[in-house]
């Protein structure tokens, strides 16, 4: 089965030219769909939804015929024969967003769902379209202008019976009652943000310390071309793999190696493989077992941060037995004992691979983009603000308070002033 | 200048948007003339006695930097005032006095005869003379044409003004003066987008039948706040107190069974009220928990005999409004000397005005004040001003001018209006401007006295004043910026002082941030004597203390305004934007907004719209970035 929606204002009369008469909106009818001389194309099913009760807030009409390429295909050029056009990616969305069907975060996760790659990041973005994130914000949002009803008639009325204000010890709890709130959201929003990303794992290390067998090995091709002179992988290697249903890059760089006998084109390879591991999701230093570890791979290690790097002591086939993982004298770094040519340890790497990086759930994550991060970052930072503020005057905290909802309303869309005083009128009795 | 000639601007009105459009003008040297139907009742303050008050002293203080009148004359006429939020933020400190009516009706009277440039005249105005669709004059009662170039309309509630009291209700702009029948037919005439709106007043009470040995008093500050600054106080009148009385369950249950003849409620009146002025009869109905209200019983001037008890607004009949008064404990033997009413007027809609408050359909035409929809004399002066300023630019062929949000209350106004419009009459709060702790009454003339005086609406003697305080904060702002204090200068009662030791060295201006440091302990500890005027040492304190959130803002400002002061081509042709839903684009091709800013606080106008809209400038070519401003007032 294959569905060809078609949504717009000339819906009726397009769906009408191929399909004949529409069905009662929402129910399913049997019709023949027919080109523009009457010829069969196929029959199949036919569900039209009136504006504004569509997905798109437009007429849309949905065909359901047999999925096979063929018909899709002949259905599509003789709806754009009468005057349908292909729409654009997104375009659906974006005109439920235009037409008020959706909010700008129902808009979002469902672009998110488009461009979803994994199982987990696709969860978060339905959580998202259900508006459980738009919600949360919205509920949070809604707590700020709470306090700032008050605040603000505080100011603007104080000169009113009726209005009490706040005092200094109620308004920080509030403020920090609000804070907590939105930290869980940001955790949910940040984890959907990590799980919609496709991380890289890296691979760094001295030259010939065996990077690009145990690419290879871990990826079960021959990717990166392997040479026992020194220096052989002198650019970036990736190639795309899946742990634990999210897609990522295992990358191989060039050996880590300063001073003499190094060519420009090498340099250039030690620079690229340091930024590669930077911005790494996790970084596996391969370190030829019995080896010390050199300069280079310190400053790797200090640069990325144990808890985003394993140590991985290659080719245990030629000296020592495999050991497995132990700990190494660097506090908190792990290591991981590997035989990329028998195969020895391959398991416990990718065990540990999955924990660090490949398996994050994501399940209560939200699909969250950087842009709503960012504004849940700065609505946090203004709250955080407001709090400090309490001390130094009201006219002080309601500005950070403002600028708290106006954040929240970037994720949203939805703040007014007129709503505001709404409440304030219909919070106190004002008007001397 | 002689009489019948044709003039440059011509003021239809003399309420308080009336005088200061007609003033300015003048003052920029225009042959204006003010046509009222009453002179006597020029600045009339016809609800309550008090000029000012929270959002709206601000205004007055932004028409004082402008050379406007209501400051000076409120100051004036005081017989009471108070800085209002005194224990909270400078930000949302606000001026309000009583008034005396009789001296503020002669200060006016005195500041419009005398001047130069202005001619008066009493007459009823009944058409626009309108040529090639632009406004060129005013028909008067009997057919008299009156030629001018512009003409600024302020009406107040006299277009089809009708009075309700109860269930009798009669046609009139006021009390008892004859509304302006003729004239708002007309208008409607033209198809400007007219509606209607109510207002209402509270009775008046003889103040002989008031107990106020029975009641709390209220006095006002001494010394008398005043709006007006650069210039010599005005002889001071003798101050009077307010007194304070509460409506009772009784008075309650009197309204309660009155309300079946409330014109609000039997449908009499169609228009909404303001919710943040509500009637007596409203506030019973809609906070019916609450067992008393408030009510200032505000003297309506010296030697009036006359109390606004202000608090219980009403349109209920005239024998309820006396059993009601007279349930309240200390006016039990209180006489009622005018009834309550509550008024419904004509006014346009505002969105079809430009933010300099022409008429977008019919050039020449100004709109001021209440007829546009808003309430209080503060909102109405201060359109008043712009109107008047705009009209003499647009005789001398020269751009608008008007204030934007960041600059103004006034400028949050006119975009408020123009852009939003309005669903009940509108009045200023502090919380309509978000840029709040930049918009004070302390930094009024800082903020606007330059523009106006490059507009010619500041004489000498007041820019003289100005400039020389001007100086002396630019020489301590410079000061205290290049002053540090270092650390290990500092004696131990100097180290208590700044609340612990300095880790490095820190300028005067930084120190001051810190809540609990002046200027002049800086200054002391700075080892230095300097002695400037008190004014520029508040002026300081209160920089310092908003200096954080006033960068920030401005930061972002700066952002924001890249793309908010982008000025839209009127020629935009927002059919050829793809995406933009109906709605939205109805109202873009309506409203034809100035700005992206304006576009974008459009009710309707979601981000995404504002980035489709900017998309389609791009694409041709209109996209262009006005230059960063600096130095903005802080």
């Amino acid at each position: 089965m294959a569905v060809v929606r078609l949504s717009g204002p000339n819906t009726q009369g397009i769906a009408g030219a191929i399909a004949g008469r529409l069905p009662v909106p929402r129910y399913a009818a049997l019709r023949t769909f027919r080109d523009a001389d009457g010829a069969a194309i196929d029959r199949g099913l036919l569900l039209y939804f009136p504006a504004p009760n569509s997905y798109t807030g437009d007429d849309t009409v949905e065909f359901h015929c047999h999925g096979g390429p063929a018909v899709v295909e002949a259905l599509l050029r003789h709806l754009v024969q009468v005057g349908a056009r292909g729409a654009e990616p997104g375009e659906f969305t974006q005109r439920a967003y235009l037409n008020g069907r959706l909010d700008l975060s129902q808009a979002e996760a469902v672009a998110a769902l488009i461009e979803a790659e994994t199982g987990a990041a696709a969860a978060a973005a339905l959580r998202s379209l259900d508006g459980e994130f738009g919600q949360a914000v919205d509920a949070v949002a809604d707590w700020v202008a709470a306090v700032r009803v008050e605040l603000e008639a505080g100011l603007d009325f104080s000169d009113e019976e009726a209005v009490e204000g706040l005092g200094g010890g109620e308004l920080r709890g509030r403020i920090l009652g609000i804070v907590e709130h939105l930290e869980e959201i940001h955790r949910r929003a940040a984890l959907g943000v990590q799980v919609g990303r496709t991380g890289d794992l890296t691979i760094v290390g001295a030259p010939n310390m065996g990077k690009s067998s145990l690419m290879n090995a871990l990826c079960g091709r021959d990717a990166a071309i392997v040479h026992a002179a020194a220096g052989t992988t002198r650019d970036v290697v990736t190639e795309p793999i899946r742990f634990g249903g999210r897609s990522v890059r295992l990358v191989d760089t060039a050996g880590l190696r300063s001073g003499e006998g190094v060519g420009d084109v090498e340099v250039e390879g030690v620079r690229r493989a340091r930024r590669a591991a930077a911005g790494a999701l996790h970084v596996m230093l391969a370190v030829e077992d019995g080896q010390r570890l050199d300069e280079a791979a310190e400053s790797v290690i200090r640069k990325v941060g144990v808890e985003r790097m394993t140590l991985v002591r290659t080719k245990t086939d030629l000296g020592g037995g495999a050991t497995g993982l132990r700990d190494s004298k660097l506090v908190g770094l792990t290591e991981v004992a590997v035989s990329a040519k028998t195969g020895e340890g391959l398991e416990a790497l990718i065990a540990r691979l999955e924990e660090v990086g490949g398996g994050a759930s994501g399940e209560d994550a939200w699909a969250a983009k950087e842009r709503h991060l960012a504004a849940l970052d700065r609505a946090k930072a203004a709250l955080y603000r407001a709090c400090r503020a309490v001390e130094g005057g009201e006219e002080m905290v309601a500005e950070d308070l403002r600028e708290a909802q106006d954040q929240l309303g970037e994720i949203t869309g939805r703040v007014t002033t007129e709503e505001l005083l709404g409440r304030i009128f219909s919070s106190f009795c004002i008007g001397k | 200048m002689t009489q019948w000639s044709d003039y440059d601007v011509m003021v239809i009105g003399g309420g308080h948007a009336g005088i200061e459009a007609a003033s300015a003008a003048a003052r920029m040297g225009r042959a204006t003339l003010l046509l009222t139907q009453s002179l006597d009742t020029l600045g009339a303050l016809s609800c309550n006695p008090a000029i000012g008050g929270i959002g709206k002293g601000h205004l007055v203080r932004e028409i004082d930097a402008l050379g406007g009148l209501m400051g000076t004359i409120a100051d004036a006429a005081a017989i009471q005032g108070r800085l209002l939020n005194r224990r909270k933020g400078p930000a949302v400190r606000a001026t309000r006095i009583q008034a005396d009516r009789l001296t503020y009706r002669s200060v006016t009277h005195t500041a419009i005869f005398g001047q130069p440039n202005l001619q008066l005249f009493q007459d009823e105005a009944e058409a626009l003379r309108v040529e090639n669709g632009a406004c060129r004059g005013v028909i008067t009662r009997g057919g008299r044409v009156l030629r001018g170039k512009t003409v600024i309309l302020t009406a107040g509630t006299f277009l089809a003004g009708r009075v309700h009291i109860g269930e009798k209700s009669y046609p009139a702009g006021r009390a008892s003066d004859p509304a302006a029948a003729r004239l708002a037919e007309h208008i409607r005439d033209l198809g400007l987008n007219m509606g209607r709106l109510k207002t209402g007043t509270p009775p008046r009470l003889d103040a002989r039948t008031v107990q106020f040995d029975r009641l709390e008093a209220q006095k006002g500050e001494s010394p008398l706040p005043r709006f007006g600054r650069f210039r010599p106080a005005p002889p001071p009148l003798r101050q009077v107190a307010c007194h304070i009385a509460h409506t009772n369950p009784k008075t309650h249950e009197i309204i309660r069974d009155g309300i079946p003849c409330s014109p609000m409620y039997t449908g009499a009146i169609e228009g909404p009220g303001p919710r943040y002025c509500p009637s007596i009869e409203d506030k019973v109905v809609r906070f019916a928990h609450r067992d008393a209200h408030q009510i200032f019983l505000e003297p309506e001037g010296l030697d009036s005999m006359e109390i606004y008890p202000n608090g219980i607004s009403t349109s209920l009949p005239l024998d309820v409004q006396i059993r009601a008064v007279q349930s309240i404990a200390g006016l039990e033997e209180a006489r009622i000397t005018r009834p309550g009413y509550a008024i419904e007027y004509d006014f346009l809609d505002p969105r079809s005005l430009h933010p300099w408050l022409e008429v977008r359909a019919v050039p020449g035409l100004f709109m001021a004040g209440q007829v546009n929809g808003t309430t209080g004399y503060e909102e109405a002066a201060a359109q008043g001003l712009i109107a008047g300023v705009n009209a003499a630019l647009r005789c001398a062929e020269s751009e608008p001018w008007y204030p934007m949000r960041h600059e103004a209350y006034t400028g949050v106004m006119l975009d408020d209006l123009v852009t939003t419009g309005l669903t009940e009459p509108y009045r200023m709060f502090t919380s309509r401007a978000e840029h709040r702790l930049g918009l004070r009454e302390d930094n009024a003339d800082l903020r606007l006295t330059p523009t106006a005086r490059t507009l010619g609406l500041i004489d000498e003697s007041r820019w003289a004043a100005f400039e020389s305080f001007r100086e002396d904060l630019e020489a301590e702002r410079a000061y205290i910026h290049a002053t540090r204090i270092y650390p290990n200068a500092l004696s131990e009662t100097e180290e208590d002082a700044l609340g612990g030791t300095l880790r490095s060295p820190q300028s005067i201006a930084e120190l001051m941030r810190r809540p609990s440091l002046g200027y002049r302990e800086l200054v002391a500890i700075a080892g230095d004597d300097r002695r400037p005027p008190e004014s520029v040492i508040e002026q300081l304190e209160v920089e310092a203390r908003y200096a954080g959130y006033l960068e920030r803002e401005r930061a972002e400002a700066g952002r924001l305004r890249r793309y908010a002061d982008v000025v839209i081509p009127q020629e935009c042709d927002y059919e050829a934007i793809d995406g933009l839903s109906n709605e939205v684009r109805q109202r873009l091709i309506q409203q034809r907004p100035h700005t992206v800013g304006q576009a974008s606080r459009l009710p309707g106008v979601t981000p995404a719209a504002v980035s489709l809209l900017l998309v389609h400038l791009r694409r041709r070519g209109w996209l262009r970035f006005p230059r960063t401003q600096e130095g903005e007032p802080g």
